[in-house]
């Protein structure tokens, strides 16, 4: 097979890149590397004129692997791309031309390299070939008949699909059949609506494509996008169906824990009441227990009094009723107590209409409720204490539970441990390169070459997890029958950038299982995560790759031959896609795998691979760097960078014309889960000085496109001390930075910064050898 | 173009300089000046404790229908407060309808025709920027003031609330306002970097209680010496007044040293325009000479 | 005009109300949403026992009596930043001047010795007997509203000033200046006075 590798290497001129770079000595330097059969040049291959050239050696055949030595592998990806011969790029232009100074040693070295690296990648490279798949449904499922599933289920139904709508009571609606009034979504933003729920709920009834199924619930989920088999049990009477995508939209219910309010008097004193319930005191024209109400004032707790989270929907609420009872009583005295009042967004223009209509806003803590009922406040604005007196009702604002698991059902027997999978790297605490605390455990699942200690595994109490009930679809994976939680019980979505995507693909989830939401808002959810999945049907239908790797058609292949059952991978994936056989054997279901190399990166024996992506290939890119002599005192510093975030502000610093430390080398690489620490100590063993991990933000608020990967690199990584003091080498010598795509001014720092650390520590005693 | 003048009290007293001044230099610039038939007092910033909201539009109200018997459709003042009180109440009777009524009656009672607001109210500043224009101060320069450093104090009731124009739209920023500077540099002087351009002196309660303001007066004279300037030029007779009367206050209180003159824009431009002195640019009624501008001038 | 209510509870809005009703400005007060943007930026803050912010809350939690002796109405020098930057377009030197009319309508003020209001008792004299003020005679009026002995002291404190005024001519000395139809402008701020009293 690799007698047929033939690399044609296109050298671009265009772009300043022949100015920078003296493009006869690259030119000499890499035509004649092995397998490369020709070298060409072109002002600008990106033209009509220079693709030509290209595609001609293609469809000749005298080149079956192409290498475009110009701009960034982030642009020109639709210019450059050839049937029927892989596609790779060195980066010239933003990594060489725009930030180094032109014609200089180490800027030719920097090219040379760079186009070395692209050989070396080139030639480990194959064109991926998409999976087998076979679509069986089209079908989406619907779980949860209020406003999100009953707008989800209309989405779905408008754009074509088949739905069925499941709701675990007798009646659809939800919560939204309480309210009164709702909070405006168009401009102006002022004057409340009616409540349009009777009517949806009628559209979803005379629905054709909808079938709505009540007093259901789902007991058992299996297999993958484009083909899930589902078991829903209607009132104890089984059925199963296949759906093609599943929409969550099990919404929220009122805190479990109710005591913290006793406080407010909710519970204890007669005409305080939850805002909840004052929705009905609203329908009926402010008559409360016989008695038309005209002070009220209304309590929204402050965060760390009820729950441990406020997302400023009770704040909305709070203003929309003050303006509901002021309408219907302009000599109504509405004070509206809160901490921090959050009107977000439009919410502005809803406050302003309050304001005007003579709703008093107070911040003010309340220390203590009696009958009265009276409220003894602290009024911050006044900076005294006072006391409401001569109020005829106190309505508090409660908090909004999510529901990721269903509270009716039992605890799941086994799995409870990935319902919380954290995205919290612990990296262990070392002293003097022992661990300290749990290494018991790391160094009792120490892998044989030394290199890993254990797989990072989440850290979720399976005895005790953070949600009580059972779980919504059952489904019957190897992480557990649970759509993983981030915090505060919200199912995990990457709020960031793909709000409507769990963990799990193919299952998408909107309104107020996701985040508190209003109505409003709750609908604009139900019709993205609709969206989301449509497109991962069409997707798969083409055995391509769902969010963020959207269209990638590589997927990760498994020498079974050498696997030893570690479990890491089926253990890591951020998205429960590797199942187990049972042999104990990995078993990829590829419609659900996003392709982001996570679990190549915990392969203690690195055999899972992709087509265009492996662990020898980068390896092989490693050693395609010179090593200057070590006397020229130039040391040389590998850098893996995060294609999602990390790259692009690398490019972003070319961009911007800022000077890029010139002994670095870049990999880009999927995702920092994908690393395996054998390139780590690969590198330093070949004998660069330094080698950095630059990815995306983990932990809570992380920013990582595969929610996991960043935490688990972190976590691998301080690991890796003892790996270097085998190998003789300061643990300094490694590096991991998290960076965001807007960080084009502080990577260029940090890379200035580990450069003059490396130097601190002195060159690699492997160089040279 | 004729302009109907507003003196205001000031005029015959503390802000003499300021009146002498204005009446030298505004025909230089095309504009005639013609007073309001029998004008009276404003009521200032403490008119409305003192009589009543109504009472003041009462004075104001008798000396916009004087206006009005001129004939002309603009009026202008160069004092700040006559300037806000005179427009706001000129805005009152236009656009409120229980105002205008108001107006109605209070002037029925001294035997006048109502006044239904439709005169055009502004500031001397406003003139020079929109109806003169710098260009025109420019070109008037026969004597530019080459070498004077000049702090440019808008001071408050100049721009605040109303710089707007009669037309809508503003005739310069409430936080950074440029006429000033512009005005002095149209005359050749340079205007330096005066941070607190727009800050309060105390207005009436520097004259009722000093002692209470001094610090913000000190501020002004300290970001004046800070900035190299020779003079500081203001439009508002109170303000120069308060900064000049309460230096030596300052310095007993403060230990400090300044003796900085305090004029006005017109005085500047009077000197630049190669005026006299004495008749036209009325320096010598600074308490304060600035001796440096009074050596400019032509004798 | 109705009667100022006064409120029965904390918090009871009747007050505000009449405010928001009858002060000049004070239909914009509702807006008020706290911010503090008036009190940061008076350059007399420190003088007042309330900031303007504090001082609309105190209208709103119906604390009558303290609003209208808040010193917060008499050291206002009127310069109009608040106003200009308020972000809610509140005239809030308007409703504090017209607050103050109202407390010394309401006989607050005297109660309270405020210089303020001696001040401008003195200035509306001078602007009502000669329609126009003769700064010389309010100085010496308001000096000596403070009593005889306290009037000499600050009249001779202030001599230096009066007599370097009057050698550049800008204090004069003799008869007030006045303006020629006196008695129409009695008949006017009479017809004022009066349209006042009936609201």
């Amino acid at each position: 097979m690799s007698d047929d590798i033939k690399i044609g290497i296109y050298l671009c001129e265009g772009c300043g890149i022949a100015e920078a770079v003296n493009m006869d000595e690259l030119e000499q330097a890499v035509a004649n590397q092995y397998q490369v059969a020709k070298c060409q040049r072109h002002a600008a291959f990106c033209s009509d004129e220079g693709r030509a050239v290209i595609e001609k050696d293609v469809k000749d055949g005298e080149v079956n692997r192409v290498l475009v030595a110009a701009c960034s592998h982030r642009v020109m990806t639709d210019r450059f791309n050839f049937d029927g011969a892989a596609t790779v790029r060195a980066n010239l232009r933003e990594q060489v031309a725009w930030t180094q100074p032109p014609q200089d040693e180490d800027t030719q070295a920097f090219a040379k390299d760079n186009v070395l690296m692209g050989i070396a990648q080139a030639r480990t490279c194959d064109l991926p070939e998409p999976h087998e798949n076979v679509v069986k449904s089209e079908k989406i499922l619907v779980v949860g008949g209020g406003i999100s599933g009953l707008t989800a289920a209309l989405e779905a139904a408008r754009a074509g699909h088949e739905v069925t709508l499941v709701e675990k009571t007798d009646q659809l609606g939800g919560w939204t059949r309480k309210w009164s009034k709702l909070i405006p979504s168009r401009p102006p933003y002022r004057g409340l609506i009616d409540n349009p729920i009777e009517d949806i709920i009628k559209a979803v009834e005379e629905n054709d494509k909808i079938t709505v199924m009540l007093n259901t619930l789902v007991s058992k989920t299996s297999g993958e996008p484009g083909e899930f088999s589902v078991t829903l049990s209607q009132g104890g009477n089984e059925t199963e169906d296949v759906f093609g995508s599943i929409v969550v939209a099990t919404g929220w219910r009122m805190p479990d824990d109710m005591t913290p309010y006793e406080k407010y008097g909710l519970g204890k004193i007669g005409n305080v009441i939850s805002g909840v319930d004052f929705e009905e005191v609203l329908k009926n024209g402010l008559e409360h227990e016989g008695k038309k109400l005209n002070t009220i004032a209304i309590i929204i707790p402050c965060e760390s009094e009820a729950m441990p989270y406020t997302s400023g929907v009770a704040d909305r609420i709070a203003i929309k009723q003050a303006i509901q009872v002021m309408d219907a009583d302009p000599s109504a005295m509405v004070y509206v107590l809160h901490d921090n009042l959050r009107a977000h967004g439009q919410a502005e223009e809803l406050y302003r209409e309050a304001q005007e209509k003579g709703v008093v806003f107070m911040k003010a803590m309340v220390k203590s409720a009696s009958e009265g009922p009276e409220l003894v406040i602290d009024d911050l604005l006044l900076g005294r204490e006072a006391t409401l007196t001569g109020l005829d009702a106190v309505v508090v604002q409660t908090g909004m539970m999510p529901n990721s698991t269903n509270p009716d059902l039992p605890m799941a027997e086994k799995g409870n441990e990935f319902l919380c999978d954290d995205v919290n790297p612990r990296v262990p605490i070392t002293i003097n390169g022992q661990p300290a605390g749990d290494g018991d455990e790391v160094k009792a699942e120490a892998a044989g070459d030394g290199e890993e200690a254990s797989a990072v595994t989440p850290d979720c109490d399976p005895e005790n997890p953070p949600l009580p009930g059972g779980p919504i679809l059952n489904l019957q994976y190897r992480q557990g029958p649970h759509i993983p939680i981030l915090y505060n019980g919200f199912i995990d979505s990457h709020y960031i950038c793909f709000p409507y995507e769990t963990r799990r693909t193919g299952i998408y989830v909107c309104g107020a299982v996701r985040k508190p939401m209003t109505t409003a808002e709750a609908k604009e959810d139900a019709a993205g995560a609709v969206l989301k999945a449509k497109q991962a049907i069409n997707l798969v239908k083409e055995s391509r790759a769902t969010h963020p790797r959207v269209g990638d058609l590589s997927y990760p292949h498994f020498g079974l031959d050498i696997c030893t059952k570690c479990r890491r991978c089926t253990v890591e994936c951020p998205f429960g896609a590797i199942d187990e056989n049972e042999e104990g054997y990995p078993k990829l279901n590829p419609s659900r795998c996003r392709r982001c190399g996570t679990c190549m990166g915990a392969c203690p024996v690195r055999t899972i691979s992709f087509k265009n992506y492996s662990p020898n290939m980068v390896a092989e890119m490693i050693e395609a760097v010179e090593q200057p002599d070590p006397f020229d005192e130039k040391p040389r510093i590998m850098v893996f960078a995060c294609e999602n975030d990390a790259y692009p502000a690398l490019d972003m610093a070319g961009i911007n014309r800022r000077e890029i430390n010139k002994y670095m080398r870049f990999i880009p690489v999927r995702c920092l889960g994908s690393v395996t620490l054998m390139w780590v100590s690969h590198a330093l063993e070949k004998g660069y000085d330094g080698v950095m991990l630059m990815g995306c933000k983990s932990g809570d608020d992380y920013q990582c496109h595969f929610v996991k990967g960043s935490a688990i690199a972190k976590e691998r990584i301080g690991k890796v001390e003892e790996t270097l003091r085998n190998l003789m080498l300061e643990p300094e010598r490694v590096s991991f930075e998290e960076v965001s795509i807007a960080d084009s001014k502080r990577v260029v720092e940090l890379l200035d910064q580990f450069g003059e650390q490396i130097k601190g520590i002195g060159l690699n005693p492997f160089k040279g050898f | 173009m004729k302009f109907t003048y507003y003196p205001g009290c000031s005029s015959e007293a503390t802000g003499r300089h300021l009146d002498e001044s204005t009446r030298a230099v505004f025909p230089e610039l095309g504009i005639e000046v013609e007073d309001i038939e029998d004008w009276n007092c404003c009521g200032a910033s403490v008119g409305h404790i003192g009589g009543g909201p109504l009472p003041q539009l009462a004075l104001n109200a008798r000396n916009l229908a004087n206006a009005k018997k001129r004939g002309n459709e603009h009026v202008f003042t160069s004092c700040a407060a006559c300037y806000l009180n005179t427009h706001r109440n000129n805005l009152a009777i236009r656009d409120n309808e229980k105002k205008r009524q108001a107006a109605a009656e209070i002037l029925k009672a001294g035997g006048e025709e109502p006044y239904e607001g439709d005169l055009k109210v502004h500031h001397a500043m406003e003139v020079l920027v929109n109806f003169v224009g710098m260009d025109k101060v420019k070109e008037r320069v026969t004597n530019p003031l080459k070498g004077l450093k000049v702090a440019g104090w808008v001071g408050c009731q100049t721009v605040r609330p109303f710089a707007e124009t009669d037309d809508g739209g503003h005739y310069d920023t409430y936080e950074d306002p440029h006429f000033l500077d512009d005005i002095t540099e149209a005359c050749g002087a340079e205007a330096v970097d005066y941070k607190p351009k727009t800050n309060c002196c105390g207005g009436s309660v520097a004259v009722m209680k000093p002692e209470k303001t001094l610090h913000l007066m000190k501020l002004l004279l300290e970001e004046a010496e800070k900035a190299g300037a020779d003079v500081i030029s203001t439009p508002c007779p109170l303000c120069q007044t308060n900064l000049e009367m309460y230096q030596e206050a300052i310095n007993k209180k403060y230990g400090t040293n300044f003796n900085i003159p305090v004029v006005f824009p017109q005085q500047l431009m009077a000197v630049a325009f190669g005026m006299d002195p004495v008749k036209d640019a009325a320096l010598h009624r600074n308490t304060i000479r600035a001796e440096k501008l009074e050596k400019m001038a032509k004798k | 005009m109705t009667a100022v209510p006064t409120p029965s509870r904390t918090y009871d809005l009747s007050f505000a109300r009449w405010v928001r009703e009858n002060v000049e400005g004070g239909d914009k007060l509702n807006m008020c949403m706290q911010c503090g943007m008036c009190s940061g930026s008076c350059p007399n803050g420190q003088e007042m026992d309330n900031g303007p912010r504090k001082l609309f809350m105190m209208v709103r939690a119906g604390l009558k009596d303290e609003v209208l002796s808040s010193s917060t109405l008499w050291e206002c020098t009127s310069c109009y930043r608040c106003y200009v930057r308020c972000p809610r377009g509140i005239p809030v030197t308007t409703i504090v001047q017209h607050l103050a009319a109202l407390a010394a309508k309401e006989g607050y003020a005297p109660k309270n010795k405020v210089e303020n209001y001696f001040f401008s008792k003195a200035f509306w004299w001078s602007a009502e007997s000669f329609g126009k003020t003769d700064e010389r005679l309010v100085t010496m009026k308001y000096f000596f509203s403070f009593g005889f002995g306290e009037g000499i002291r600050k009249a001779l404190d202030n001599l230096k000033i009066a007599l370097g005024m009057i050698k550049a001519g800008r204090m004069h000395i003799g008869l007030p200046h006045t303006i020629k139809n006196k008695s129409q402008l009695k008949a006017m701020i009479a017809k004022a006075k009066e349209l006042e009293q009936k609201g």
